[in-house]
């Protein structure tokens, strides 16, 4: 880092003392708010869209989950697949937070220098693969395995309800759904949490073993408190990523415009991305766009609260003050 | 302000440092780790060989064995307080290996499956009069992979400029809205691909101002790339050293001209890299073009007027058909596709290595 920091009231003087410089500052500046002018644009044209559905629809929009634009009325409502891309969302957390946790220690404390550096770099080209490439795969290499592991799992644990199938078909599950979420969420999680343990000043953890400390213990009152707010942070932001996304799901997931609560290796279930992606190919008017155009906004509300409640505490925690 | 050594000096602390007492290992604590890795290891091999068990059921029966293992030899060698050591290894090695095997598995498809559609008609021929019974000899994918380049071509030219102009106005103007500049960038690269889709889709497709074109497609691209432009420009401006930039204004250079002249030199190959990660993260992204370009079996060349194929497109037209010529071609788009992911992630890890020179 640098040693003499400019004061910004040097910079302003700096700036504005020349005409050439008022125009670039200005340019930049203005460029520089582009970001908020494209969030409160999405915010404001897609509400615009939600506006009309509500009138017609009311909050059953929202509470009832059913897509038929036949009947009549129409009974239209996307509870389910909000519901859905929440549980989604979960069984990938539920798989992705141990095994980045568990990464990040190995990366961090236990592997040797080249490993470590081999592994990051394994990570990081994950993160790089394409979704519709992650899809393609998934659609016809973890299928049949998936199959086979959830027919285990209903073989030896169906008496718990989570894991009750009754129609013996075990593709397009939420499992599957939300186990090639949780291989998009681990790069993600795992980049943050990495850099977080990283972080721990290594003369605390020295101190800490040669105190006797275990491996555990280490983790558990030295590294893990000191990157507590970082790893949160982590998790959100993998969660976030994991509400948004659409194409690998849309491949290995039945949708079905029910809600399937919990029965998380049962066949069909929902998800607010694959239903816009699924239903715009053959949506039948403009009110079908219309639906989407709403739901989409739904969508966005929900992935930009996570998102912003996810860097307001990775930023707290220093990870992005240098 | 960096505290000169003298260099024999620092060979010694950190030599010194290197010794950590605590962590020496004995000839017992080696013999029981192999005998814990090797006696599980055994019984799976042989559950596999000699029993009819599926062979997921072996995987499930072969981590608890594991740890069981490994506790074992913890409480051998360290005691009680061993075990819960054991169980975090054991599981640390377990998701690093996992992650390893979806890796490769993912490599080894593309590779095989992508293999057989490769040919040069695939390569260089669009894929007019092709359905997707027609076989594998006919069509190719010329067409998309030219949409895929013109999409993002388009797209860097939008996002690029403005992802390095916030960056300079992060690191460089330095005004009062910094922290607020920051924050919704971050915001903005959570926003789902799809959303990016529907939002130029429901401001200028429906409202006339442009076609379903290439064009709309590089602006959906752009809102997802900026993001990641602008931040890790950010990064890269933040390491220029400030004597640089004092430098340049005490000999009288204006503000505009020291980040023009001397700044973004200095980060150069830093800001080469920001744009291949960002154009990287857009590559592969489907939804959104779903939307906004369209697909078309014919090669487009004109970003205004028709829809245009891409990849992304590509693969998801032909994945689930019931004719294997069409998945084939699915997976032979996949491979290109991954081939270009894979050119510009080597690029930019082979510049990151030396950020300023």
């Amino acid at each position: 880092m640098a040693n003499i920091d400019l004061e910004q009231r040097d910079l302003q003087a700096a700036a504005t003392s020349h005409r050439g410089d008022r125009i670039f500052n200005r340019s930049i500046t203005a460029a520089a708010f582009v970001s908020l002018v494209i969030l409160a644009g999405i915010a404001i044209f897609l509400g615009a869209q939600a506006v009309p559905v509500f009138q017609q629809l009311g909050f059953g929009f929202l509470t009832s989950t059913a897509w038929d634009l036949n009947s009549d009325p129409i009974s239209v409502g996307i509870f389910g697949m909000l519901y859905g891309s929440i549980l989604l969302a979960l069984i990938a957390l539920v798989i992705a937070v141990p095994a980045s946790l568990l990464l990040s220690i190995f990366i961090v404390f236990l592997a040797p220098k080249k490993l470590a550096s081999i592994l990051t770099n394994a990570i990081d080209l994950m993160a790089a693969i394409p979704s519709v490439i992650l899809g393609l795969w998934a659609f016809y290499m973890l299928n049949p395995q998936a199959a086979e592991w959830q027919s285990l799992l209903h073989d030896y644990l169906g008496w718990i309800p989570l894991f009750q199938n009754d129609s013996g078909n075990f593709l397009g599950t939420p499992f599957i759904g939300g186990f090639i979420l949780a291989i998009m969420v681990i790069p993600i999680t795992t980049s943050v949490t990495r850099e977080v343990l990283a972080r721990t000043p290594p003369e605390l953890v020295n101190a800490a073993e040669s105190l006797g400390c275990s491996l555990w213990t280490m983790l558990r009152y030295v590294a893990l408190p000191y990157g507590r707010g970082g790893i949160v942070g982590g998790i959100m932001l993998g969660l976030g990523r994991a509400l948004g996304e659409t194409i690998a799901v849309f491949f290995v997931l039945k949708l079905i415009y029910d809600t399937n609560w919990y029965h998380v290796i049962e066949s069909g279930g929902g998800s607010v991305a694959t239903l816009i992606v699924s239903r715009f190919g053959e949506a039948s008017g403009p009110f079908e766009v219309q639906l989407l155009l709403a739901a989409g906004f739904f969508l966005f509300l929900m992935t930009l609260i996570v998102n912003m409640i996810a860097n307001l505490i990775v930023s707290r925690t220093g990870r992005l003050k240098k | 302000m960096t505290t000169t050594f003298d260099p024999a000096t620092i060979e010694v602390l950190q030599q010194q440092k290197k010794t950590h007492p605590w962590r020496k290992r004995t000839t017992k604590f080696d013999v029981s780790v192999a005998i814990a890795v090797a006696v599980p290891l055994a019984i799976v091999i042989a559950l596999f060989l000699f029993s009819d068990f599926p062979g997921a059921l072996i995987m499930a029966i072969y981590l608890p064995l594991q740890m069981f293992a490994s506790g074992c030899a913890a409480v051998a060698t360290k005691g009680k307080r061993g075990i819960l050591d054991s169980v975090i290894i054991v599981n640390a090695v377990g998701a690093s290996v996992f992650s390893f095997v979806v890796l490769l598995s993912v490599a080894w498809s593309l590779i095989s499956h992508g293999l057989k559609a490769l040919s040069i008609p695939f390569l260089t021929q669009n894929s007019t009069y092709i359905s997707p019974s027609t076989p594998l000899e006919y069509g190719g994918m010329a067409h998309a992979a030219l949409g895929t380049l013109l999409i993002v071509t388009i797209s860097a030219l939008i996002a690029v400029p403005i992802g390095i102009a916030t960056a300079i106005y992060i690191t460089e103007v330095r005004g009062k809205a910094v922290p607020y500049v920051r924050f919704f960038v971050q915001s903005m690269s959570g926003v789902p691909s799809v959303v990016a889709g529907l939002f130029i889709l429901t401001t200028l497709i429906l409202t006339g101002a442009i076609n379903t074109s290439a064009f709309a497609g590089g602006l959906a691209y752009a809102v997802l790339m900026l993001p990641t432009v602008a931040r890790t420009a950010e990064e890269v401006l933040r390491l220029v050293p400030d004597d640089l930039r004092t430098g340049a204004l005490a000999l009288g250079s204006t503000r505009a001209r020291t980040v023009l002249q001397v700044v973004i030199p200095a980060a150069k190959t830093g800001i080469v890299t920001a744009i291949i990660l960002g154009i990287a993260r857009v590559i592969g992204e489907t939804a959104p073009l779903l939307m906004t370009s369209g697909k078309n079996d014919a090669t487009v060349t004109n970003p205004f007027s028709d829809p245009i194929s891409t990849l992304p497109v590509s693969i998801f037209e032909n994945v689930a058909q019931p004719y294997p010529d069409a998945v084939t071609r699915a997976w032979g788009a996949a491979l290109i596709l991954m081939v270009m992911v894979a050119i510009l992630f080597t690029a930019a890890r082979l510049l990151g290595r030396n950020k300023i020179k």
